[in-house]
């Protein structure tokens, strides 16, 4: 639909008329777009049964320990969910769909979403053991488009879709905001349609089961011309253990030296070949000449002590 | 008469002065971001402030500041001018300290450049007096050339845009004009400190020192040797106190004695300074390798770039000679013909150096147009002064609209940018040759002055 030939932004999607978001941005990923959504491949990456050569950005690659979001938009009706104007996704298909993943170990949680009209029914022949299924409308209920984006030329969101993300902006990153709360969220008179959950074949209780469990988020980053101020300062203790470490290789005691690409910190587990270091006098020295802070302002007193120098000797030569 | 036009003179010479402090400042409190210290004309490998700064962040993480090839400085700048890069003060440009210290090193060299226009001035007409010509040329008309001298390196623009383009140019062109003006006033410690200074930021005033011997040895600029002895010959007056002393060794033995001291305090100050990371061996590696062997190709508004990107490996090292000897070999027959003129012969050899050096920037440029100053009142009768004026403006702005057109916009390729970089070297080569041969000229025009018929010797 972003690259249909007829969208006059062409691959972005926008789900406000501020056209704010572009949820067909640089972090989306899209395996299967045109005329290769269709039921048979939908069905086939639900289960995992594909020709050899399908690659495997286009499989669906879970185990038995996955969380999965599934969510399906579009036009639908009793026990149906329409694709590509031509065929059709039935709620027994569904159903076996997700019994097969559940007997191949495919995924622990599954949570599927549907903003069709009467969504509720496509989820009505679910059978298998930890799936959570939420509707936005219930049988005999049409599901309604929130606004209309008078510069595209249709109507950008549904009302179900418009609230979900409205909720999700509400949050910030230290809200543990559980599924109750979000299922809670939905107001029926907003929505023009009741939404309706099923939560008999999920075993825990929605309260404790936070959202991130199948919902991520994207994080934006801001660049910022202060790059070099993100590197804490050097660790004074970072030579000493250098020091310590060539003088005592023939230790045989586990030391852990890791330094860290950005040069942040150096783990020393055993503490010894310090003490072993600290024996020599001449080491100790060394050691206290070799410390960063130390060459440094050696090296700028000598840098300041050139102007000093330099007007005396002219003046005595004077 | 006299005293009011001087301080008419040296009242509008703060005027200047203080004009373009307040256009380097307005340029550097400039709301829009004019982007100049990413030109290539401006910064170079061996200038640019991006490098600094990348430089003094691996310093600050336990790095060789030379690792990765990206600063190939002085580990002192580092020292110096390394906090100032990521100091930042509220509601400030940023980079403002920075840019101070340039502005301050601009104007300090500004000072000295008129000190020493002064010192050469005085030394002129003294000669003249001795010479008895002074009622033949008209001394009153004589401009001031020290202040001429500073006002044009101040208010040049190429001293402004290298300014506020933050490259180390300025500090490297304060190093050079301390060293001659240490070396013009017998300063002998100031002109080593100098020379030794100049020599570690960049590579090529090291060829200074042969003006600094002439001049420590005899003088600052005077005619030839051999005109005030004819002068002499005619008045049957052997009066020795009137002639110019000949050349003495004892202040090059001190100024060796100053320079090698100063130089091992550079050295030891580098050496604690890079302990760590190789110690002297990989600085010099760094700087002075990488000068001379040309590493980076990126363009500026220099030839060698242009050349090596094109040449063949197996011939490279021969083109490296023969470019560096291309300057060696022209400082000998010009020592031999201007030693008489030391600080003549210093203008020469920087132009000669900031044309042929392997990555040259306007800063460069803005040293020599300055020190050019110091000489207008016997280069008054130089040819081709309009030609010249009018191709620099030129070059200055064809020159990045040439780089816009290669590289933002494609529809140009590197030959548009390398004409300009050609019209420059020619431009700078016309202002070599036409500048010695008026030197020459008025040297001769002295000479009829005093023997009164044109002698048929080709000088």
């Amino acid at each position: 639909m972003a690259c249909n030939t007829r969208n006059k932004y062409p691959a972005q999607v926008f789900n406000n008329e501020n056209h704010r978001l572009n949820l067909y941005g640089d972090n989306v990923e899209v395996d299967y777009r045109g005329y290769e959504v269709t039921v048979e491949n939908f069905l086939r990456v639900l289960t995992g049964r594909h020709e050899t050569a399908v690659p495997r950005s286009k499989r669906l690659l879970s185990d038995e320990g996955s969380h999965i979001l599934l969510y399906m938009t579009g036009h639908g009706g009793d026990e149906f969910l329409k694709f590509q104007d031509s065929e059709e996704l039935q709620s027994h298909d569904l159903a076996d769909a997700v019994k097969q993943m559940k007997e191949k170990h495919r995924f622990k949680e599954l949570l599927i979403m549907v903003d069709t009209c009467q969504a509720a029914t496509l989820f009505n022949q679910l059978q298998s053991p930890g799936v959570l299924a939420i509707g936005s409308s219930m049988k005999g209920e049409n599901s309604y488009s929130h606004h209309l984006d008078s510069d595209v030329g249709v109507s950008v969101v549904d009302r179900f879709t418009y609230y979900t993300l409205a909720f999700f902006e509400r949050l910030n990153i230290y809200d543990n905001a559980s599924l109750s709360s979000l299922f809670s969220s939905y107001n029926p008179s907003l929505l023009m349609s009741t939404a309706y959950y099923r939560k008999d074949l999920y075993k825990r209780r929605l309260e404790e089961v936070p959202v991130t469990n199948f919902f991520g988020s994207v994080m934006e980053t801001i660049h910022t011309d202060a790059a070099y101020k993100a590197l804490s300062r050097r660790n004074s203790g970072r030579f000493e253990d250098e020091m310590s470490l060539d003088q005592s290789v023939h230790h045989i005691e586990r030391r852990m030296l890791i330094k860290v690409n950005d040069g942040y910190e150096i783990h020393d587990i055993n503490p010894e070949g310090e003490e072993g270091a600290s024996k020599c006098p001449w080491s100790t020295f060394r050691n206290k000449f070799q410390k960063a802070e130390n060459v440094d302002s050696l090296v700028n007193y000598g840098l300041v002590a050139m102007i000093p120098l330099l007007v005396i000797s002219t003046w005595l030569v004077q | 008469m006299e005293k009011v036009k001087k301080k008419i003179g040296s009242f509008s010479f703060w005027n200047w002065v203080i004009a373009s402090i307040i256009f380097r400042l307005i340029l550097i409190y400039f709301p829009k971001n004019l982007n100049l210290s990413s030109r290539p004309e401006v910064s170079t490998p061996l200038t640019s402030f991006r490098r600094l700064a990348e430089g003094y962040w691996l310093k600050q993480s336990s790095m060789s500041s030379y690792a990765g090839s990206m600063y190939h400085g002085s580990p002192l700048l580092l020292s110096l001018l390394g906090p100032l890069t990521v100091k930042r003060i509220e509601g400030q440009p940023n980079h403002l300290l920075y840019s101070l210290v340039s502005v301050i090193a601009d104007v300090v060299s500004a000072m000295l450049i008129r000190a020493t226009g002064q010192n050469l001035r005085l030394a002129y007409l003294r000669s003249l007096e001795s010479l008895d010509l002074v009622k033949q040329i008209d001394v009153s008309e004589f401009l001031c050339s020290g202040d001429i001298a500073a006002l044009i390196y101040l208010c040049n623009p190429f001293t402004i845009v290298a300014c506020v383009g933050l490259s180390t140019s300025p500090i490297e062109n304060m190093a050079v004009i301390l060293c001659l003006y240490g070396a013009c006033s017998r300063l002998i410690p100031l002109a080593a400190f100098g020379w030794v200074i100049a020599t570690h930021l960049s590579l090529y005033p090291a060829i200074l020192i042969i003006p600094v011997i002439f001049l420590l040895g005899c003088g600052p600029d005077s005619p030839p040797r051999k005109l005030f002895l004819q002068r002499h010959q005619q008045k049957e007056v052997l009066n020795q106190s009137k002639l110019p002393p000949g050349f003495s060794w004892r202040p090059i033995i001190h100024f060796a004695f100053w320079a090698f001291l100063w130089s091992v305090y550079v050295l030891v100050l580098c050496g604690i300074s890079l302990k760590q990371f190789g110690g002297l061996w990989e600085m010099f590696k760094s700087t002075y390798g990488f000068i001379l062997t040309v590493e980076d190709l990126s363009p500026n508004i220099g030839v060698l770039w242009y050349f090596f990107a094109e040449v063949f490996e197996f011939f490279r090292n021969f083109f490296l000679i023969v470019f560096h000897v291309n300057i060696l070999f022209m400082i000998l027959p010009l020592a031999i013909r201007l030693r008489h003129r030391p600080c003549y012969l210093a203008f020469v050899y920087v132009a000669i150096c900031s044309m042929l050096k392997s990555y040259p920037s306007v800063g460069d440029s803005a040293l020599y147009l300055g020190l050019l100053g110091w000489f207008v009142n016997e280069l008054a009768d130089m040819q081709f002064s309009l030609f010249l004026f009018c191709g620099y403006v030129g070059v200055s702005l064809l020159s990045p609209v040439m780089h816009n057109l290669w590289i933002w916009r494609g529809t140009g390729n590197a030959n548009f940018y390398f004409t300009t970089a050609m019209v420059y070297a020619c431009l700078q080569i016309v202002l070599v040759v036409e500048g010695v041969s008026a030197m020459l000229n008025h040297d001769r025009k002295l000479r009829i002055l005093i023997t009164g018929k044109p002698q048929d010797a080709k000088s």
